[in-house]
């Protein structure tokens, strides 16, 4: 039926404009945008579970957040669902004041009710992202006492520390924190799951798009929300297929299958640049490529060995070639664009200084270890680039390819050698990174959180103690100093082989305008979409 | 014997020693299969093949792991200074290909020699004691030959981990049972032969009799099934390396090579066709020379 209805669009398309336009081009809908994407990480569409790429971009366009920040300078925060809101004098509670008639799609009323329960009903279901609101100090247990309604439009939010104020705001910006329809959730509620089953695969939010369908692996099909409250969409529907090859997404997109192809590589890229029926576009996004170095292998944690693997990787020259457009070279936990972010690339290619370094650590010949490897064309690539610099100082690495489940759970248990891999931030807050890559308070195999450092078993009491305390520095210049400080250490002796952060690249019709493209995947926006004739 | 040839030597009809004997049929087969011209070309690309692993060291212009310049020697398509064009890795896909001759080799004389004794025990002693030692051998044939072979090698590569020796085993596993058939079938007809009969009466043991007068007999039709098979040997290495379960990277597996050019194929056509070429030719060369072996040596093709 869908089909049938492109058809006659192009048939009508085609009658106004007369026949002397292009014969036989395959155009989409006027009111409807298109895209391309690898969908299949996708397993809920419940803000209270979502931890994926993808659909955090569709959360992102269909529920609201209680704040939000402006995706050119993220340090502009304001409300969305929230009016304002007020910090104790303590810096221990804070309290919200909601925006009056504001609408879910489905015409039930916004109210204090509503964020209330969506953050009572995350917390309690504890699913990956949960940890961003319960290391506040929430749980299941104390939830209902922290997150209280006082009013109508009013409802309070305490937390056992006074952290740095920008941290929840950020926080409450994650998919994590958008708002749920209490009225609408509940209804659909089993045995007290909170409305989990149901909103898996159904939709109770705000935002300028429904969620009508998902099929998994297939397709997402968004409709305008007519009860949206800010301005309405120039779009009607917008479609997400699911295509993973990049070079099936520009075949597509040439024709004028789709709209917009979202994972074109590095080559297609640069094919697509001279068609002047495409245009290209980027943005800067917070994740970071990097390099683990398990500290249980004994050659891995001498600090002059992993200097040394810091200087056998030719940083710019993978961004210019095998991931050009893709990456730009980035050496600190921070991206750009966070606050405290360190812009300092201290390390390139230098063969003979990794030798001198790696013969004073006692391994003039080299050794092995091997390299967990997601089997994704990027991440390969750029591990056969690593694999081949640094065999020119006598690292051999085994390169052991797997698919992204495989290699996490092996890097989750520790028993890498060396895990090449993709980070992304979960807000917009430098604790983010800090408290994964900066903090290991317990380095036991049976500690409880389990952030990057301790994956790498690294040790690291005294950068912990930092991180601790930069979580709680209200003065965001100070903060940003001792972000930096930390930033500085790594990069001198930490397992970590930071590369390049990503770019996100987009390839448009050229009738399209106005995606924005925001530093993470739920800033991803398209409600302000036209498309011109 | 200084006036008589060589020749007639050897296609003698009286032959004065076993070892004339055996010579003799071996000129004779020699002979039949050179009329074969398809055979021969089969037989040059299998030679071709086994020569450009044994001197691959000298035949590949450049190193097939370590590549060139990533920025300059990139995705060349082919030249003079690359014959075959350079891949993503900047490295010389022609090096590449005559070093994964030897993997290709490896791959197809290992699950032979692996797999050939596999069938050919299990086949012969089914056939020879019949009953059931038969029925079960047999049943456990039959339910390895259930499975579409490329799925069973897939599901024990994935038990016991990707690598080259494990997709060997795998091959190995999934291609005895059509052998394991084969023998059974030849070794039914001979069983109940007079000179079976005449060794059993002067008390051979069955071990005796299966190994050295029964395995000889059927030797011949196994290895031309297994020759046949070896085209699908190939292929299937082919399709455990582009499917990521066989070679790993950086190591220049054909069908690894495939999958890693596939991205690149609309812009860079040479990075996926050329490896996919190497798997093609060597693939014909195995069939024809199979065939043509066939037809020498199956006694029932004889007219």
């Amino acid at each position: 039926m869908t089909h049938f209805t492109k058809l006659v669009a192009a048939a009508m398309i085609s009658a106004t404009f007369g026949l002397t336009s292009a014969p036989a081009i395959a155009e989409t809908p006027p009111d409807t945008l298109i895209q391309a994407w690898q969908l299949d990480d996708m397993i809920s569409i419940d803000p209270a579970e979502v931890f994926e790429f993808t659909a955090s971009e569709i959360l992102g366009n269909s529920y609201q957040p209680l704040v939000g920040y402006d995706v050119n300078d993220v340090s502009d925060i304001f409300g969305v669902i929230a009016e304002k809101w007020e910090v104790s004098e303590d810096g221990k509670t804070f309290t919200f004041t909601i925006k009056p008639d504001m609408k879910f799609a489905s015409g039930n009323p916004i109210t204090a009710a509503d964020p209330v329960y969506s953050i009572q009903r995350a917390v309690k279901l504890d699913k990956s992202p949960a940890f961003i609101l319960t290391q506040f100090g929430l749980s299941a247990d104390n939830v209902d006492q922290m997150v209280r309604q006082t009013g109508d439009m009013t409802f309070e939010l305490e937390m056992d520390k006074a952290y740095a104020p920008t941290l929840l705001l950020y926080c409450l910006t994650a998919t994590v924190g958008f708002v749920v329809d209490k009225e609408l959730v509940a209804s659909h509620e089993v045995d007290g799951d909170f409305g989990y089953e149901w909103l898996k695969t159904n939709y109770a939010g705000s935002g300028p798009f429904t969620i009508r369908e998902w099929r998994a692996n297939e397709v997402v099909v968004m409709e305008r929300n007519d009860n949206y409250s800010g301005d309405t969409p120039a779009m009607a529907r917008a479609i997400y297929r699911n295509i993973p090859e990049g070079s099936t997404q520009r075949l597509l997109l040439e024709q004028g299958d789709i709209d917009i192809a979202r994972n074109l590589g590095a080559e297609e890229i640069t094919a697509l640049a001279d068609n002047p029926d495409i245009k290209i576009e980027d943005g800067i996004k917070g994740s970071i490529y990097y390099m683990g170095l398990n500290q249980k292998n004994e050659a891995l944690a001498n600090p002059l060995v992993t200097q040394a693997m810091k200087y056998l990787v030719d940083y710019q020259a993978i961004a210019d070639t095998i991931m050009k457009g893709k990456v730009k070279v980035h050496q600190a936990f921070l991206p750009e664009g966070f606050l405290g972010a360190l812009m300092d690339n201290p390390y390139s290619l230098d063969v003979e200084k990794a030798k001198s370094l790696l013969a004073e650590a006692g391994y003039p010949d080299g050794f092995t270890v091997t390299m967990d490897t997601r089997n994704t064309p990027e991440i390969t690539a750029i591990a056969e680039a690593i694999q081949q610099t640094m065999a020119q100082a006598g690292i051999t690495i085994e390169i052991i390819p797997g698919d992204g489940q495989q290699t996490l759970t092996k890097y989750r248990a520790r028993s890498h050698d060396i895990y090449i891999g993709r980070w992304g931030p979960d807000y917009q807050d430098p604790h983010t990174n800090a408290d994964t890559f900066a903090r290991n308070p317990d380095n036991g195999d049976d500690a409880a959180s389990k952030p990057l450092a301790w994956r790498n078993a690294w040790d690291i009491p005294e950068l912990t103690a930092q991180a601790d305390a930069a979580v709680l520095e209200s003065d965001p210049a100070k903060r940003a100093e001792m972000y930096q400080a930390m930033q500085k250490q790594e990069q001198e002796d930490s397992p970590f082989v930071i590369m390049f952060q990503e770019i996100e690249v987009l390839g448009l019709r050229d009738n399209v305008e106005g995606f924005i493209i925001g530093p993470s995947f739920n800033d991803n926006s398209f409600r302000n979409v036209t498309k011109t004739e | 014997m200084s006036d008589v040839t060589t020749r007639d030597w050897l296609l003698s009809d009286r032959p004065a020693s076993r070892r004339q004997a055996r010579l003799g049929q071996a000129y004779r087969t020699w002979s039949q299969l050179r009329r074969n011209k398809l055979a021969m070309v089969g037989l040059s690309i299998v030679v071709v093949l086994i020569l450009m692993a044994i001197f691959a060291d000298v035949i590949a212009p450049y190193d097939p792991i370590v590549g060139g310049d990533l920025r300059t020697e990139r995705l060349l398509p082919p030249s003079w200074t690359h014959l075959m064009g350079t891949d993503d890795q900047a490295r010389d896909i022609f090096s590449r290909i005559v070093h994964g001759s030897r993997l290709t080799l490896m791959v197809v004389a290992l699950v032979a020699v692996i797999a050939t004794p596999i069938g050919l025990a299990v086949g012969t002693t089914a056939g020879y004691f019949g009953g059931w030692v038969d029925v079960v051998l047999m049943r456990i044939t039959d339910i390895f030959l259930a499975f579409p072979r490329l799925i069973l090698a897939l599901a024990f590569v994935a038990a016991l981990g990707p690598g080259i020796e494990n997709a060997i085993i795998a091959i190995a596993i999934t291609s005895w049972p059509p052998y394991a058939r084969l023998a059974r079938a030849e070794t039914m007809q001979i069983r109940d032969a007079d000179y079976i009969a005449a060794i059993r009466l002067q008390g051979a043991g069955s071990a005796r009799i299966i190994w050295g007068h029964v395995v000889p007999l059927c030797l011949s039709s196994v290895i031309v099934r297994v020759t046949l098979d070896m085209a699908g040997i190939i292929l299937t290495a082919a399709g455990l390396g582009f499917l990521g379960l066989g070679a790993q990277p950086p190591q220049p597996e054909w069908g690894a090579m495939i999958a890693g050019g596939r991205r690149f194929m609309i812009d860079f056509w040479w990075v996926a066709t050329m490896p996919g070429i190497a798997i093609f030719v060597v693939s014909l060369g195995f069939n024809l020379l199979g065939d043509g072996l066939r037809d020498v040596l199956d006694p029932k093709g004889e007219t």
